[in-house]
């Protein structure tokens, strides 16, 4: 019985499915994406060194007050919460109708901009001091040290810590059924109405995120290979005058 | 000569404590000068402070005339034209090699991507590093890193290279390599301030050894002043200690 709804299920709601993952899929992306960019800006700018211009100082630190309690609002509160208060806050108090894709996609963003901005914070601070001394003897002020050595370095070491969180995004774009986005939780909703089953329905969305999940933690780990680079370098066989050493020069003297 | 860097009563505190205390100092064009003394005794803190990783607490340092701890001084501009080759490499572990002497250049001295590798194939040959361009810093030994640090310094054609114990943490075997290149910079005329402890690479290639001892200059002269007829007893202490020690090895 079980096995004949299991397969009717997919032959009759199969491009509710879809339609479902696909959207589930755009909103952790496009989420994961611009919330690692958020989490990037916030990181480095809560590691800008003090200045000694008291102006400046004051104006980092209402910032820095103002970016702690972004992230302690948005790591301390539940998303399906957020959702509800966004979406219809800005309803009643802006008097703002916002397309139910772009409250995802913001929902989700803040939310894991919220999450990285620890996590690249960590990650800055783990990168060896030597590195911001050289940028800085070469003449680099913080912002090009950040852009040209220290990020990228971060964004390496950090990539599996973001792959996490684009994992735990598709799982979690699931709680915006609440505001009705047409994700692959609501959409599985939609065909226990039609069908009156619960388990198959629900069988076929788990096998769905599944396959989404692992599928993305192998691009991932693809990702982070090429990052790498290749193990072996190329030596270039110079001609005669490049391969003198110093050593054979001082042989020769 | 004309003075490069003018140090006048130049002070560090960390805290409470004092590290440096009334340095004067000078560095001429064309000069090779080594600072020596032992750990602690604040000569990688006065390098440090020369080129304002360390912020000095009191004091001047004049550079072509100009006070660089004005407010006013743009302090990026001003390290560009001091090179530093540090203790531990500190390559940009995320480029290759001939990135490493390219980047600055290019986003810091705004020159073209085929001017600076030219600028950097230049340098790099002179370390005999031309043939390893594309391996990462990770993939290098201690002393082929160190060899493209000093190559990254002079790629920023820099008015003075500063060394700050550029071979204390290297293999024994690897020292050798490192000071062949600081040798044959020191012969084509370039400014070179280097906090050292090799005293066999100080005495023969420093036109002047400035001790210090404490926070404070003990004593500075030529290097047959300095080890062959020091003046302050805490000098030849020192020397004798270290001579020692190199015996011992």
């Amino acid at each position: 019985m079980t096995g004949k709804w299991f397969i009717k299920v997919i032959v009759d709601y199969w491009p509710m499915f879809l339609r479902g993952a696909g959207v589930t899929l755009y909103i952790s992306i496009i989420g994961t994406i611009i919330g690692a960019m958020i989490g990037l800006i916030i990181g480095t700018i809560r590691t800008i060194p003090t200045s000694d211009n008291s102006l400046k100082r004051g104006f980092l630190r209402i910032v820095n007050g103002i970016l702690t309690a972004y992230v302690e609002i948005f790591r301390g509160t539940p998303m399906i919460v957020q959702s509800m208060v966004i979406y219809y806050g800005s309803l009643l108090v802006f008097n703002i109708d916002m397309d139910k894709m772009f409250a995802g996609i913001f929902i989700v963003s803040i939310n894991t901009g919220a999450y990285t901005a620890e996590i690249v914070r960590g990650g800055i601070i783990s990168i060896d001091k030597g590195q911001f001394e050289a940028a800085h003897a070469i003449g680099m002020n913080h912002g090009k040290t950040m852009l040209y050595v220290v990020l990228p370095q971060v964004i390496r070491n950090i990539l599996p810590a973001i792959g996490n969180e684009f994992v735990i995004n598709i799982k979690d774009t699931s709680v915006l059924n609440v505001i009705s986005v047409t994700e692959l939780y609501y959409q599985t909703s939609s065909v226990t109405g039609n069908t009156f089953r619960f388990f198959e329905p629900f069988l076929v969305a788990s096998i769905v995120y599944l396959v989404m999940t692992v599928t993305v933690t192998r691009i991932l780990r693809f990702i982070e290979k090429k990052m790498d680079g290749p193990e072996n370098f190329i030596v270039i066989p110079g001609n005669q005058m490049q391969v003198a050493r110093p050593e054979d020069v001082a042989k020769k003297r | 000569m004309d003075n490069i860097i003018e140090v006048r009563h130049l002070s560090k505190w960390f805290g409470e404590n004092e590290i440096l205390r009334d340095i004067d100092f000078t560095v001429k064009r064309g000069e090779v000068v080594c600072i020596i003394g032992a750990s602690g005794s604040g000569k990688s803190t006065l390098l440090r402070c020369i080129n304002l990783l360390e912020k000095p607490s009191g004091g001047e340092i004049i550079y072509h005339g100009k006070n660089i701890l004005d407010n006013k001084h743009d302090v990026y501009a001003y390290r560009s034209k001091l090179g530093m080759v540090f203790q531990q490499f500190n390559l940009f572990n995320n480029y290759n090699v001939l990135k490493n002497c390219t980047i600055g250049q290019m986003k810091v001295l705004h020159r073209s991507k085929e001017e600076a590798e030219e600028v950097a194939m230049k340098f790099l040959q002179v370390v005999g590093m031309d043939q390893y361009i594309n391996a990462k810093p990770s993939q290098l030994s201690g002393g082929q890193k160190q060899r493209v640090a000093i190559a990254r310094a002079m790629s920023m054609e820099p008015d003075v290279l500063m060394f700050d114990e550029p071979t204390s943490a290297l293999d024994p075997e690897m020292v050798g390599e490192v000071l062949n290149v600081m040798q044959g910079l020191a012969k084509s005329g370039l400014t070179m301030l280097v906090v050292t402890h090799e005293m066999g690479f100080a005495s023969e290639v420093a036109d002047r050894v400035v001790f210090m001892d404490k926070g404070v200059i003990a004593e500075e002269g030529t290097p047959k002043e300095i080890f062959n007829n020091p003046k302050q007893d805490r000098t030849k202490e020192f020397l004798r200690r270290i001579l020692r020690e190199n015996k011992a090895e």
